[in-house]
């Protein structure tokens, strides 16, 4: 019972990150009907920008040392003789890092929002009313496109990247198992959810927000109330890159960086369709459902289980509802 | 040079190759392909080769995208089940069945159960439509290869490591070189291309466009789309199939990583490239994306020499390069190779009259 | 009509055998190829870019010293991206453009050595190394052509399950990656430790990048084991998985094969993240560089990288992958002198019954001492400890012969 506590709260961290890059392919779909299949890149780009500010950026010469490692007077004393992973040394060792993953963060934010923007007015802009199928495939271009140019900017070299949050053990006794948990995936969580309830207000609530889901509801007549559709289109893109950035920032900590973060895309497609594509709710709990049965799934069958696991519950899901768990279903007429 | 088709029989117009410049194009193959086997360098037949099983495939894809109007980028699983289905057909049946029959019996398994896997891939296809239908062959693909990785399959499958294949061995002859096995590539390449060019002209192909163009529509004129998407669907995995059992005999080993998605996305952007819905399509499609690798390939050779260096920025042009053309196609030429030439062709004809 | 390019090739050389010219047949070649795939791109490029240099050094090295018999020996290196199928189209074209002049091929993955394997027959057999230490290729009866620079994953994991026994351990953790690379020593690896009477606790499969670390830490806290070995991983998840389980505080003492125990990657890691490899351990079939006494090649190879790579960070380092790769080269061109030397013809056979039959080879620094090759590979290696204060990996244990 223990143990299943544990995979279950696993799970649940997992799934929350799922949402948090699932929002992106949503918010897009919605004010662009355009489904990114790329979007997995563009996370994978925000993961190499979080560590082109926070790693190499305060490595160069000319970067000031406190930018690579804060160590006032006073942090240095406390910081002392206190072994290496001790709850206290964790949060001083983040505190220490904090100016580079604030640069880091910033610079991923504003790059990937500026790279969403480019993608949107070159690629996307130009399809505006072609059919899916050719939205899709381009998506799917861009896919080779963004991985070839990642690699020939970072090359493919693996490295490690400072946590966004203090990384304390927290270890607590439950139904006579011990339950572990790493502090940064509870911030993670925290954070993924927080966006997720923020985005969703967002287009709930705002100008913004409303002209984004009269523009999905129909792009024409959104135009003749004064909408600037186009701009609907840009925003949305920026939208989904930024949540995006963040998504990679913390991908990166958790899984490390490689070309290979661009992957979690296509699971991720599977989750939203899963939940239903204009659906933020559904979406949140297909999110969560993948997650949980994931971890289940890792923990009695293994890895290599794990990894098929979105693909087999999008399937069964879409047999059985064919527009997702909460989709709308669209009306044809002849 | 003005000229036009005299037809004076819906006989003559409905034949597959319903003129004389098409005939010629067939005939002028033909015997361009029996040359080029042999006397074709080693290097060539072997792009060639490459060329050839794609083709196929893509040919598969085409009956399926092009022509029914539905998308799967998970094809790349058929081909899988057809290489692994001919070896594994070869392996169970070696000593029971002679050794110069069983490509005639192992390939046609492979190809029909590469079909029953398509009509069971194809099932969602008449509730989930589009992008729906997109994700779940996407989906389908990881899982088909998860099952051939699988250690409860590992005894037939050979699981991650690959497993060896057969020689085909065709009534004694046995096709233990390159150049041999272009020759039958390119045998079976041509079939199967004129094949296609004949199913479209059928009551079926006419079927499948009807869908294409509108499927409640088709409906409604009395065409079952459960009968035909589903057949749609087991006739490109056959399609697939077939490049996959050609595959498995052109190599000496497979593994399971050669048919994951990478490949899926190949066989549709070729298509694209190439255009949709046209039988010529394929094939300048399939030149494309397996020439402008060896292109990039050789021009950096020739520009920067074999450093390490610029052998570390070859991989990523290359791919780049294949993203660039398969946006620069959907952006301006979203009917594809196929319709360029279609127009100089035209200028051709007309000219020296108007162009266009 | 092939029957007939065959025919008319029979006819031709019977007629050769019949006005006695074989000289024609046997007509030295104006240099010798020796082709390489090398993973440039791709999730192990910065293995093939630290291994990519070896080849020029080699070229310099070798064709100063007469490269074979007097004829030079050119190594044509090209990326694989890791990806079997490149490695496999590499080695076709390689032949079909070089031909017989080309002897040897070097291939950079366990899939890319069993892809081409089959392809090894009659007219297209070459001689192949690689980067591989696969169990499977280590048959001479079913891999001819193949060889091993070292000891196979198998052994080394023998060898690491004796260290953990020697120890006093008793439950173990096999942590790999989800590729055949991972997979490879996990079953043998299961029977060598219930012979040993330890306790198998844990096999947990992962991705070979972008792993699921909190998952994975999590189960291997539950399991109990006080020992882990991990297989399959270059750069990458390893480094992850040790920090995790030690934030946990964890006591699992961790082990690695050959590819998790580099010092640049060690020393990147200590760098970036704090001193936490401290105490692990792994098998290493060579002596690290920095370990130059009585190793007249090792000090060769260090007046080459210094003239050769002046100013860059392999001048005075060469990393274990690259140690590899030259040995793998050294073997190779050991068995085509010798082929040469003894008067026969550079095929593709006559240098495999050499290579296979090399014994008491002093490698001049490789090994610990004279080797022997056995089922084309080299049973021997020890084991190694980190130490992140120096960044140097010390020998932890003496030689073992497996």
């Amino acid at each position: 019972m223990g143990q299943f506590v544990q995979f279950a709260i696993n799970g649940l961290m997992a799934g929350a990150i799922y949402a948090l890059i699932a929002v992106g392919i949503v918010s897009v779909y919605k004010a662009t009907k355009v489904v990114n299949f790329a979007h997995g890149y563009l996370i994978m780009f925000g993961a190499y920008f979080y560590f082109t500010f926070a790693v190499i950026v305060p490595g160069q010469p000319w970067a000031p040392a406190w930018l690579a490692s804060w160590q006032p007077g006073w942090m240095v004393e406390m910081r002392g003789e206190l072994p290496m992973f001790s709850p206290v040394a964790a949060v001083l060792d983040w505190v220490a890092n904090l100016p580079r993953i604030l640069l880091g963060l910033f610079g991923a934010l504003v790059c990937n929002a500026i790279l969403g923007r480019i993608i949107e007015r070159v690629l996307m802009r130009p399809l505006m009313g072609q059919s899916i199928f050719a939205m899709i495939m381009v998506t799917v271009g861009l896919i080779s496109i963004l991985s070839g140019a990642a690699q020939l900017i970072w090359t493919a070299d693996a490295a490690s990247v400072p946590y966004i949050a203090p990384n304390m053990p927290i270890r607590f006794e439950l139904f006579g198992t011990m339950i572990f948990l790493f502090g940064t995936d509870l911030v993670n969580m925290a954070v993924a959810l927080l966006l997720f309830g923020g985005i969703v207000a967002f287009v709930k609530f705002t100008k913004g927000g409303i002209a984004i889901r009269a523009t999905a509801e129909d792009q024409s007549t959104a135009y003749s109330m004064g909408i600037s559709v186009p701009k609907v289109f840009s925003r949305a893109w920026v939208l989904a890159s930024t949540t995006g950035a963040i998504a990679g920032a913390i991908l990166a900590t958790r899984n490390g960086i490689s070309p290979s973060l661009g992957l979690f895309g296509f699971s991720v497609l599977a989750i939203v369709l899963m939940g239903g594509l204009d659906s933020y709710v559904g979406v949140l709990i297909a999110a969560m459902v993948v997650g949980v049965l994931e971890a289940m799934t890792q923990w009695k069958m293994g890895g290599g289980w794990a990894e098929i696991v979105p693909y087999v519950t999008v399937l069964v899901v879409l047999v059985w509802r064919p527009h997702g768990l909460m989709g709308q279903k669209e009306v044809e007429r002849i | 040079m003005i000229n036009a088709n005299l037809k004076s029989s819906y006989a003559a117009d409905e034949r597959v190759l319903n003129n004389r410049y098409k005939q010629a194009f067939v005939y002028a193959t033909i015997l361009g392909l029996a040359l080029f086997t042999l006397f074709g360098n080693d290097y060539l037949i072997l792009i060639a080769s490459q060329m050839g099983i794609l083709l196929i495939a893509v040919v598969g894809i085409n009956i399926l995208t092009g022509y029914t109007g539905l998308v799967s980028l998970g094809h790349g699983a058929f081909v899988a089940i057809g290489a692994y289905a001919v070896t594994i057909f070869g392996n169970l049946g070696a000593g029971v069945i002679p050794a110069g029959l069983m490509p005639f019996i192992s390939v046609p398994l492979a190809v029909a159960l590469a079909a029953a896997v398509g009509v069971l891939v194809g099932l969602p296809s008449l509730r989930v439509k589009g992008l729906y239908l997109a994700v779940a062959t996407l989906a389908a693909n990881f899982i088909v290869i998860f099952l051939i990785e699988e250690d409860l399959f590992a005894p037939w499958t050979g699981g991650m490591v690959g497993i060896n294949t057969n020689v085909p061995n065709l009534l004694g002859w046995e096709l233990d070189t390159k150049r041999e096995m272009f020759g039958l590539i390119a045998v079976v390449g041509l079939v199967s291309l004129l094949a296609a060019q004949n199913l479209i002209r059928t009551r079926i192909g006419r079927a499948f466009i009807a869908i294409r163009d509108r499927d409640y529509s088709a409906e409604i004129l009395g065409i079952s789309l459960l009968r035909y998407k589903l057949m749609s669907f087991a006739l490109s995995a056959a399609y697939c199939g077939l490049a996959g059992a050609l595959f498995a005999y052109f190599y000496a080993r497979i593994l399971p990583e050669q048919f994951e998605l990478a490949l899926s996305l190949n066989l549709v952007a070729a298509l694209i490239i190439g255009g949709m819905g046209r039988t010529m399509g394929p094939v300048f499609g399939v030149i494309i994306v397996v020439m402008v690798p060896e292109v990039i390939k050789v021009l950096f050779g020739a520009l920067a020499g074999d450093s390490a260096g610029a052998g570390q920025l070859r991989a990523p042009l290359q791919q780049i390069a294949f993203g660039v053309l398969l946006v620069l196609f959907l952006l301006k030429e979203p009917l594809g190779i196929n319709q360029i030439v279609d127009r100089i062709l035209r200028a051709a004809n007309r000219w020296p009259f108007a162009r266009g | 009509m092939t029957m007939n390019r065959r025919s008319f090739l029979a006819t031709t050389a019977a007629a050769t055998a019949a006005t006695g010219t074989p000289m024609i047949l046997r007509a030295q070649p104006k240099e010798y190829v020796l082709g390489a795939s090398l993973p440039l791109t791709g999730p192990f490029a910065t293995a093939g870019q630290l291994v990519a240099p070896a080849f020029a050094m080699a070229a310099k090295l070798f064709n100063d010293e007469g490269g074979i018999a007097g004829t030079p020996i050119r190594f044509v290196t090209e990326d694989s991206g890791y990806v079997p199928q490149n490695a496999l189209n590499n080695y076709q074209r390689a032949l079909a453009s070089e031909g017989k002049n080309m002897i040897g091929y070097f291939a950079d993955s366990t899939g890319a050595m069993k892809l081409i394997a089959p392809e090894l027959k009659g007219e297209n057999a070459r001689i192949m190394g690689s980067t591989s230490f696969a169990s499977e290729l280590a048959d001479p009866a079913t891999h001819p052509y193949q060889y091993l620079s070292g000891p196979t994953y198998q052994s080394q994991f023998d060898i690491l399950l004796q260290n953990i026994k020697n120890e006093g351990g008793q439950k173990v953790a096999f942590i790999f990656s989800n590729t055949e690379f991972g997979r490879d020593p996990i079953e043998h690896g299961r029977k060598t430790a219930e012979e040993l009477g330890l306790e198998v606790v844990l096999e947990e499969s992962t991705k070979a990048e972008g792993a699921d670390i909190p998952t994975h830490v999590t189960k291997l806290a539950q399991s109990g084991a006080d020992h882990c070995i991990l297989q399959g991983y270059v750069t990458g998840v390893w480094p992850q998985l040790i920090g995790g389980a030690r934030q946990f505080g964890l006591p699992v003492k961790f082990k690695g094969t050959f590819w998790g125990m580099e010092k640049l990657i060690a020393d990147r890691i200590t760098a970036e993240a704090g001193p936490f490899l401290e105490g692990y351990e792994g098998v290493m079939p060579y002596r690290y560089f920095y370990d130059r006494e009585d190793a007249p090649r090792y000090q060769q190879y260090a007046e080459l990288s210094k003239a050769m790579f002046a100013g860059t960070p392999l001048e005075n380092y060469m990393s274990t992958w690259a140690i590899q790769t030259m040995c793998g080269l050294e073997i190779a061109m050991k068995a085509f002198r010798d082929t040469a030397e003894a008067g026969q013809e550079l095929t593709a056979d006559n240098i495999a019954e050499t290579l296979a039959n090399i014994s008491d080879w002093d490698s001049g620094g490789f090994f610990g001492g004279p080797v022997s090759m056995e089922n084309n590979a080299i049973g021997t290696g020890r084991v190694y400890g980190y130490n992140p204060e120096d960044g140097l990996f010390t020998p932890k244990s003496d030689w073992f012969t497996v």
